[in-house]
């Protein structure tokens, strides 16, 4: 079978500490893989080599391969530039750029990486990625309003919209809804549960419950080592593992 | 248990009130010094009227030295303000490399250094095998007081800019470069403008580093960057020096100049640049 991402041998290091341990994961194409576990395991670190984006941080190694459709990512010759181009990420901290306006928000990407070729291009590919991110009705009137008054998880979505602008495969969002209000979160879920359909989803979280709800895959990091990965239903009905079943249940993290 | 102090709010008011008194000592030789140069100044201007902003010298004017003082900040400014944004954009970019740190270190000693040294250097470097001074020179050392303001406040705007827009930028798989200049850059430009107009100020309010460097200029008009120019602190200075009244009241009102020259560039620009919220 072939997986949208697959790690062999993933090992990371923040200077002398070793943050991911041998992780082997495979994750399959479209659906949503959620990556769960309690705060400071090591999931937003492994989300970051998916797209090389963990190498803006100091003193940070790297070791094993991460395979995008079959690519490894981190072989010598691939331009992490163009790994990213083809991932869309979405952060915890909702984080539009302030300065610019929902559509420049939106188009940047795509003006910057000289991805239209018109104006026209450029609009219709914006409309295309508010929608797809069940926005356009709520920010069709105000384009060129700055994000500022929009609600948090209005700006979660608008980051969800730029990132999809861009087309990409694989989006990856790390704890989307950690700081939005629940009916926000609800909204975001929906639309992530829509957009599974055309993507493949990596969700980051720490929420078990959100694990269930959402995924249709799950893999349970604890300190750095993936303890158990497969279905959500059978991880949660029937967990292998002694430490997911308490993880699952509340009785840790 | 709790011991009672009968004094604890009189001693909080009076601690408030010492800090409120000291605040207006500190902030004092401001509104004097707005207030002794109108006084003295403004007199000078109502009398001697429109020559007074356009002749030469001679003519009970200080045209040329307004011209070399907008001379001078121009090209000061020309040179001094990009190379200052890579600098400061350079040691932001790389905090932990060798060259990054010592760039950072190095500006914010040339910020305090004294700046009689940087004419000496200068007059060194470019008035002596020149054999003459210029504006070129005066140009050179003000670029050299400007340089490590505009720099080291570029560095700590983008600085104060949360890494995750650093990390959203390159996630949409832009180039380091766009992300810095196109993304990261205007977040920064309140506080990068703000260094640009301290730097400029600094350049267009300077003295010392002109003493060896610019010459002077006073009876006709800049013609040439590599000809002597007068500036009008440089001005007030040798004026300062003479024994004529007719002298002292020249320097008053070249103040007053120079003071409104300054508040007219800062203040509308401060104020007019919207910040960016997060």
């Amino acid at each position: 079978m072939n997986f949208a991402i697959e790690t062999v041998d993933l090992n990371v290091y923040y200077g002398k500490n070793h943050v991911i341990k041998d992780v082997n994961l495979q994750i399959p194409e479209k659906g949503i893989f959620a990556l769960m576990g309690p705060s400071g395991c090591g999931k937003s670190t492994m989300l970051r080599t998916f797209n090389r984006i963990l190498e803006l941080k100091e003193d940070t190694r790297v070791e094993g391969e991460v395979r995008l459709f079959g690519k490894n990512v981190y072989s010598p010759e691939v331009d992490p530039i163009e790994v990213r181009r083809q991932v869309g990420m979405v952060f915890q901290y909702p984080n539009p750029f302030p300065h610019m306006t929902i559509y420049e928000n939106v188009a940047i990407g795509l003006k910057l990486n000289g991805l239209v070729k018109s104006k026209e291009d450029l609009d219709e590919r914006v409309e295309w990625a508010l929608k797809k991110a069940a926005l356009w009705d709520e920010v069709k009137d105000r384009l060129n309003d700055y994000p500022r008054n929009l609600s948090g998880g209005q700006k979660q979505r608008l980051v969800i919209a730029r990132a999809l602008a861009m087309k990409p495969k694989i989006l990856l969002m790390d704890e989307p809804t950690a700081n939005i209000d629940p009916v926000g979160t609800a909204k975001i879920e929906e639309l992530l549960l829509e957009l599974k359909e055309d993507y493949t989803i990596v969700l980051v979280t720490h929420l078990p419950a959100q694990a269930a709800r959402a995924s249709d895959y799950v893999g349970f990091l604890y300190l750095g080592e993936l303890i158990e990965a497969g279905p959500t239903r059978k991880v949660f009905e029937s967990p292998e593992h002694e430490l997911t079943e308490k993880y699952i249940t509340g009785a840790l993290g | 248990m709790f011991r009672f102090n009968p004094n604890r709010k009189a001693v909080e008011k009076g601690f408030l009130f010492t800090i409120g008194l000291l605040t207006v000592v500190a902030v004092l030789p401001l509104f004097y010094i707005l207030y002794t140069v109108t006084l003295k100044g403004l007199p000078v201007i109502l009398k001697r009227g429109t020559i007074f902003f356009t002749g030469t010298f001679s003519e009970g004017g200080i045209g040329p030295a307004i011209a070399g003082t907008f001379l001078l900040t121009f090209l000061s400014s020309l040179i001094g303000v990009p190379l200052a944004l890579m600098v400061g954009m350079y040691s932001y970019e790389n905090p932990r490399s060798v060259l990054g740190r010592w760039t950072k270190a190095l500006l914010e000693i040339m910020m305090e250094f004294p700046t009689i040294l940087v004419g000496i250097f200068v007059m060194a470097v470019l008035v002596i095998p020149m054999g003459t001074y210029s504006a070129m020179a005066g140009a050179f050392a003000l670029v050299i007081i400007l340089l490590p303001y505009v720099a080291v406040y570029t560095h700590e705007a983008m600085r104060g800019i949360p890494f995750t827009y650093k990390e959203a930028g390159y996630a949409l798989g832009l180039t380091r470069i766009k992300v810095l200049f196109r993304i990261l850059a205007p977040m920064a430009k309140r506080g990068v403008l703000t260094g640009v107009l301290i730097g400029i100020a600094k350049a267009a309010g300077e003295t010392a580093p002109l003493l060896f460097t610019a010459g002077g200029l006073y009876e006709s008009y800049p013609t040439s960057i590599t000809k002597p120019v007068g500036t009008i602190p440089l001005l007030i200075y040798q004026l300062i020096q003479s024994p004529s009244p007719q002298d002292h009241a020249t320097a008053w009102g070249a103040s007053l100049v120079l003071m409104v020259i300054f508040i007219a560039v800062f203040i509308p620009l401060r104020m007019s640049l919207k910040e960016v919220k997060l």
